[in-house]
């Protein structure tokens, strides 16, 4: 059989286009997100378009395609307000939501080392700076530490992987927002302050896409929650999607109490993921972490399986030291969605460090044949390979991280990991070459001045051993590593005193470390004995 | 990301440059034969009808798969299949145009043998349309049985119903701004849709159908009439986002169910508009369509999304995930020949392909990292090079620089010897009627290129320079860059140095590193003593008096000052008179009969300067002369007691600084505490009464501001204290090294020991720094006996409560030298200096020349703590 073809003259025939109806056809781009085609066809639409008073009236083509423009340039720059969070040291110091100075253990994320669950020992897994262990996901975060006093906060040392702002309002929210000047040379779509915002909050159709605008692309959050706030009152306080907008802009401007609120009203009326998402997020703000978790637990009740509470539930648990539970809730995320990339990281790190790198080494190949392909993923895969004897593929993991190594941190880290498996092999030459690379790539990398340190001791540096330990326990206070060995160092050499002060400064980092407790019994007896 | 690819058992790419959407495709088996057909059309405008058959991989696809391809006029925006014909049960094709809908039945002709089949299509009916078309959905709306109704959704929000043939009724819906997806249920007969308020609406059609017509609107409103009812919504969903598509499912095991496919998640509803469960998306999806699942209770959903993914939801379980080679702008399930549950997908530029969910995984190929033959020998032998150069470089001082042979950088800096006839000092500080100014030119040589080349210009407050940065364009090989600045007095006080430095810093590329190897080169310049102060008339009277003994006779000030002196006035020759621009005055002496010198002035620390001045020209007269011998002495005693009364001055405003900080962060915390009163006052819901905190508040601010300005006025005096401290500190060592005629070596010590080059700050300052330094040379130089080595330091430097300590220790350091002691570092051969550790950390807060006894070959054998390492990934 043969097909019948009628159109002749394919190439002759005028094309036939959308351009008869440049409303559809940007309504079909925004549909299949070519937001910028979409834009600029709502702009030429919107040229010559009548003044704002017309687009009062009624329903017109221009107001439609005014909708379309700020929905598309929203969506340009949108980024999920769940996933944002980035706390000021502000925000954490001036925080007038606490309720205990010194919460009992297990309720608060401020603590450190309140470990229930049994997670492993700083021995074992790094630490962040406060005394969390370090997971296996870098999240917007997870780096995050909470010094007790504005002092403190001020004087810690902020490198470059470190550094936060000094309030979340100078950000990344703020860079965010000024995604609006580089798409518009010709100055913002929208003017703002000439918005009649009463007007608009009348009609819900167009005050939704206008709220989403100004607050995710002009990050304008006073103008958001007044149009929030004139819109709920129009909506008689009967649409739960205005209350959770409020909350957002209460949650943006640090009044969590407020937004908590907004957020359990606008649950009351409509059980809603995100909403819950919002509200376990006011509640871990306010370092209520099991408060936070009841939300989760709540939540799951009505959605069940739901990949983000459960993910949720999981990162609580991971950051109150509790790794078991976490685990077995990242597990069950895996069962929801098992391409879930965070749970399977987090697994497989959790493995490493329970001393199963061979597991860990299938939960990452697992992520590399699905395609994640990066310095991470390759010196993680290096490590697991290392631990688990499988020497064969450790450098070439290795060689490729360096390869895909996109900054000088990230090389920094591969060159570090390279330095342990000279160490492992023996090879103390590279060991000390591999570490001296890794300062030149992060001269801020504690970790690195502890290890070389101790080579220089073992080659009979004792004083440039000193200066390196002084030095990393200066980058990182939170180790306990440099303590100690400046601890064993002095002692060694016989300076007691200074022994003992570093030997309680490890203590103070890792209570629980056992050489510690024996050094500083040893040396107060020795110290009764004078 | 997912392990699995979806198998392609069909594909092709449709036209050229064509556009397609969510509308476009649709598989059903239009031509009534029992087979499923895919029928697709383009924004274009062309209709095409495809009946895929399997083929090999690699072939290319037959030409009889596909059955038609038609050009029509205008662009087609949905087409749909359905019993859209009266008087038959035959499945007709109901094509959409932007102003048209067209109904065509399919059909086949059969053909020679060889030929085989055709097929055509031809037009049964066709209605214009008013307004733009957007989307349409079909069904047996009212229930009617056998034969299905059109309701078009325009741009501007009107349904309009076409009974087949003929139009039905036209209705505005309400709150209208975008059009969202339309959909029929006939369980509930009627239409949903989400609207532009974010909420999914269902409207019945019986409520439609009596509504006010949509055409007499107008006038309806006008004559005040309502012959219909007013469009009643039967129920309304807010979702809170935008949606994509909507699908109405009735599978016979499984409830009746609504599935909305939104902007960020997928939403399940029952049929009376509740949620049945959702799915947040973290993805922003681009079609979906549910079909029927295995496992009773259940709805299977396929959703594609933009990362070209497609995958599989029980519920909302994930099932699979599978690649798909472009981003999927509709999707379906079709069966063919016998082959069920075909997954069909088309994207945006006209890629349609069949496939199905293989498991033979696709895995990821990372590629190739580019790897050469090794050549062992090579590589051996680069390896020795490198080893070679490694061992060298930590031989030296590790990580520090080492000295350059030959220079490749070089900056010279040529100080005027006459001051500029043009003052160019600004906003100089000085009373002066006048602040001269010294023109400096500042050359850069370079012999290899010097990338980004960056000169400062340096020279210690109160001096200032008119410019102290200059960045330069780089620089060729052997070519040279010049840059003229000018010197002058800026602060009231007279410096303790007159001296300059600049550096110039560059990359230098390499062959094997193109961004270059930093390269930094200096050069000090002095300033002429006319900078500061100028002639005045000899005082006799002074406070301090210092005589300066030599080896010759004495020079005439007129040779050796010319610039002063002035050669008309005789008596010049031996008596000379300056006066700082900052006002104190200073009378040099030189005795006619004895080979002596004496320097007087009010001030101690004024003194310096122009003692140095002396002694540097005295030396050059007599090099001049060629005379070798020439030696200046001091025998008077050191006038240690004028120069703790200067660092008891600088020390007490050190602790008057530190009264301020204290006093500053206690006024801090009470401002931040009056502050979180009055927060939760006014974020209390009932308003009370402010209780006078906001005068509070104002106060404290108030005393805030004073205090910062005084402890900012403190500071700068202490500034000017420590010039002056300095000021006497290199006369004092000068003295010393003229009393004891020390070497050049020695002088260098006491220059670091007595001026450290940190900075003085509050927390490591002057004294303690210098009282480390000075009780170090005491324990080990000076030292008279092995107890006095044992002693320890306290290991962290502290502010001292007091300088007697110091005072006592300088004292001392006095005593010690005039009874013989010699400074020397050779003694602690033994002790390794600590390693400066370069880079991102403040000075570890220690005395460099600390030193404390360590027994050689003492082996250290701890616990080698390493930390298991970083574990990072990011998605």
């Amino acid at each position: 059989p043969g097909p019948a073809r009628q159109a002749a003259g394919r190439g002759l025939a005028a094309r036939m286009g959308l351009e008869t109806e440049p409303l559809f056809q940007a309504w079909s781009c925004f549909r299949r997100r070519k937001f910028r085609q979409c834009s600029e066809l709502c702009s030429q639409l919107l040229e010559g378009a009548p003044s704002e008073q017309e687009l009062d009236t009624g329903y017109t083509k221009f107001q439609a395609a005014w909708s379309l423009k700020t929905r598309a340039l929203t969506e340009m720059v949108y980024v999920d307000e769940i996933e944002m969070d980035q706390e000021g040291i502000a925000e954490m110091m001036l925080d007038e939501n606490a309720i205990a100075q010194v919460a009992r253990p297990g309720t608060s994320l401020k603590l450190p080392g309140t470990s229930q669950g049994g997670g492993p020992s700083p021995a074992v897994r790094p630490v962040t700076q406060s005394g969390r262990p370090i997971t296996g996901f870098v999240r917007p975060s997870t780096q995050s530490g909470r010094p007790s006093t504005v002092e403190q906060a001020i004087k810690t040392p902020r490198t470059a992987l470190t550094a936060r702002p000094i309030t979340s309002a100078s950000g990344g929210s703020v860079r965010l927002g000024t995604a609006s000047m580089i798409t518009n040379p010709d100055g913002p779509f929208i003017n703002l302050s000439r918005l009649n915002l009463a007007k608009y909050a009348q009609k819900p159709e167009l005050a939704k896409a206008l709220f989403e605008y100004i607050f995710h692309h002009e990050n304008d959050v006073k103008n958001a929650l007044d149009l929030a706030a004139l819109a709920t009152e129009h909506a008689q306080f009967k649409d739960w999607w205005w209350k959770v907008q409020i909350g957002k802009c209460f949650y943006r401007l640090g009044l969590y109490r407020e937004a908590e609120k907004q957020f359990k009203s606008a649950l009351k009326q409509q059980d809603m993921v995100d909403t819950i998402l919002y509200l376990a997020k006011v509640y871990l703000r306010l370092d209520q972490p099991v408060t936070a978790l009841n939300v989760f637990k709540q939540g799951l009740e009505r959605f069940p399986g739901e990949v983000t509470l459960l993910c949720g539930i999981a990162r609580i648990y991971e950051e109150m030291n509790n790794i078991s539970t976490a685990a077995e809730y990242y597990k069950d995320v895996l069962k929801q969605d098992n391409t879930h990339v965070e749970a399977i990281a987090c697994i497989g790190s959790n493995r490493f460090y329970s001393d199963q790198p061979e597991i860990a080494l299938r939960f990452y190949r697992r992520l590399l044949q699905m395609g994640v392909y990066n310095c991470q993923l390759f010196n993680n895969l290096g490590l697991c390979c290392f631990y688990a004897q499988q020497y064969d593929m450790t450098l070439t993991s290795f060689e490729r991280a360096l390869f895909l190594a996109e900054n000088e941190e990230e090389t920094a880290d591969v060159w570090y990991n390279l330095g342990h498996v000279a160490v492992g092999i023996g090879d103390l030459n590279l060991a000390h070459q591999c570490f001296k690379l890794t300062l030149v790539n992060n001269n801020d990398y504690a970790e690195a001045y502890n290890n070389l340190a101790v080579l220089e001791v073992q080659k009979g540096h004792i004083e440039q051993a000193r200066a390196l330990l002084q030095t990393a326990s200066y980058l990182a206070p939170h180790m306990y590593e440099p303590h100690f060995n400046f601890a064993i160092l002095s002692e060694k050499a016989g300076d007691l005193q200074r022994s003992y002060t570093a030997a309680r400064k490890s203590q103070e980092a890792f209570p629980g470390h056992v050489d510690t407790q024996q050094l500083i019994k040893k040396l107060e007896e020795r110290f009764a004995m004078l | 990301m997912s392990l699995f690819k979806a198998r392609d058992w069909w594909s092709t790419v449709l036209g050229e440059k064509e556009e397609f959407d969510q509308g476009c495709l649709c598989v059903a088996d239009v031509d009534n034969s029992g087979q499923d057909k895919i029928i697709v059309g383009s924004y274009v405008g062309y209709l095409r009808i495809f009946n895929p058959h399997p083929v090999k991989p690699g072939d290319a696809i037959q030409a009889e798969d596909l059955l038609l391809e038609v050009q029509l006029r205008e662009p087609i925006l949905q087409v749909e299949v359905g019993k859209f014909v009266s008087g038959t049960e035959g499945l007709h094709l109901a094509v959409l145009h932007c102003r048209k809908l067209c109904v065509y039945a399919v059909s086949e002709t059969l053909g020679n043998v060889e030929h085989g089949n055709q097929y055509q299509i031809k037009p049964m009916y066709e209605h214009h349309l008013q307004r733009t078309a957007c989307n349409m959905t079909y069904g047996p709306f009212g229930g009617v049985k056998g034969r299905d109704l059109i309701c078009i959704q325009s741009m501007d929000g009107m349904l309009m119903v076409f009974e087949q043939e003929s139009y039905a009724f036209g209705r505005f819906l309400p709150g209208f701004l975008l059009p969202g997806p339309l959909t029929y249920s006939s369980r509930t007969d009627s239409f949903i849709t989400v609207s532009s308020c974010r909420q999914v609406e269902s409207y019945k059609y019986q409520v439609l159908a009596f509504a006010t017509d949509a055409d007499e609107r107008q006038e309806t409103v006008q004559q005040k009439l309502s012959p219909g009812k007013r469009l009643v919504v039967d129920w309304v969903l807010n979702i809170g986002e935008q949606a994509l598509d909507i699908c109405v499912v009735s599978f016979n095991q499984a409830v009746s169910s609504v599935f909305v496919l939104g902007e960020r998640s997928l939403f399940c509803l029952k049929d009376n508009g509740q949620i049945r469960f959702m799915k947040k998306l973290d993805y922003s999806p681009s079609c979906f369509i549910p079909y029927c699942s295995v496992k009773e209770g259940t709805i299977n959903t396929l959703v594609g999304n933009h990362s070209n993914m497609l995958n599989v939801y029980q519920d909302i379980t994930l099932k699979w995930a599978t690649q798909l080679p472009h981003v999927p702008v509709s999707v379906k399930v079709a069966k063919f020949q016998d082959l069920k549950g075909v997954i069909v997908t088309l994207s945006d530029d006209g890629h349609l392909q069949c496939s199905y969910l293989g498991t033979d995984p696709s895995l990821f190929q990372a590629p190739k990292v580019d790897s050469k033959e090794i050549n062992y020998e090579e590589f051996n032998a680069e390896m020795k090079e490198l080893q070679k150069i490694i061992k060298e470089a930590t031989k030296t001082q590790d990580i520090l620089p080492q000295s350059e042979k030959h220079r490749d950088l070089i900056v010279t800096a040529d100080v005027s010897p006459d001051l500029d006839e043009e003052s160019q000092a600004i906003d100089s500080e000085v009373k002066a009627e006048v602040v001269p100014s010294v023109t400096v030119k500042v050359t850069i040589q370079s012999r290899v290129i010097a990338q980004k080349p960056n000169l400062a210009v340096c020279v210690q407050a109160p001096l200032a320079v008119s410019c102290d940065q200059f960045i330069f364009d780089d620089l060729e090989p052997g070519s040279s860059e010049t840059v003229v600045l000018s010197v002058f007095l800026k602060g009231n006080c007279p410096p303790s140095e007159l001296e300059g430095n600049c550096v110039v810093s560059c990359n230098t590329p390499t062959e094997l590193n193109p961004e270059g190897i930093p390269k930094v080169a200096q050069c000090k310049f002095k300033l002429p003593l006319r900078l500061i102060c100028f002639p005045a008339q000899p005082s006799k009277s002074a406070n301090h008096k210092l005589t300066i003994d030599t080896n010759k006779s004495p020079v005439s000030f007129l040779t050796i000052f010319s610039d002063f002196a002035d050669p008309s006035e005789d008596d010049q020759a031996n008596v000379l008179g300056f006066q700082f621009l900052t006002g104190s005055k200073i009378t040099l002496l030189a005795s006619k009969t004895s080979q002596r010198y004496r320097i007087q002035s009010d001030q101690l620390e004024d003194l310096w300067l122009i003692t140095k001045e002396l002694t540097l020209r005295l030396e050059e007269h007599f090099k001049k002369q060629n005379c070798k011998d020439f030696a200046c002495t001091f025998s008077g005693s050191i006038p240690l007691q004028e120069y703790f009364e200067l660092i008891d001055r600088h020390f007490e405003l050190r602790l008057k600084a530190e009264k301020f900080q204290e006093l500053l962060s206690e006024r801090a915390v009470q401002f931040r505490a009056i502050e979180r009163r009055l927060l939760t006052r006014f974020k209390d819901k009932t308003p009370a009464p402010l209780q006078h905190l906001d005068t509070l508040l104002e106060g404290t601010f108030r005393e805030i501001i004073a205090l910062a300005d005084a402890a900012e006025e403190n500071q700068a005096n202490m500034f000017q204290a420590f010039t002056r401290l300095k000021s006497a500190t290199h006369l004092v060592i000068m003295l010393i090294s003229l009393w004891q005629k020390l070497n050049a070596d020695q002088v260098a010590i006491m220059e670091a020991t007595f001026l450290p080059l940190a900075e003085d700050t509050q927390e490591l300052g002057w004294e303690e720094t210098v009282d480390s330094a000075i009780s170090s040379l005491l324990r080990t130089c000076l030292s008279k006996s092995s107890k006095e080595q044992a002693l320890t330091l306290s290991s962290q430097l502290s502010m001292p409560k007091d300088t007697s300590r110091l005072k006592k220790n300088i004292s001392l350091f006095c005593d010690r030298l005039a009874k013989g002691g010699r400074l020397s570092l050779s003694t602690d051969a033994a002790t390794q200096q600590a390693a400066v550790v370069p880079g991102g950390c403040a000075t570890i807060p220690e005395s460099d020349l600390e030193e404390r006894a360590v027994v050689p070959g003492s082996t250290a054998t701890f616990t080698n703590h390493r930390r298991a390492a970083k574990q990072k990934s990011k998605p």
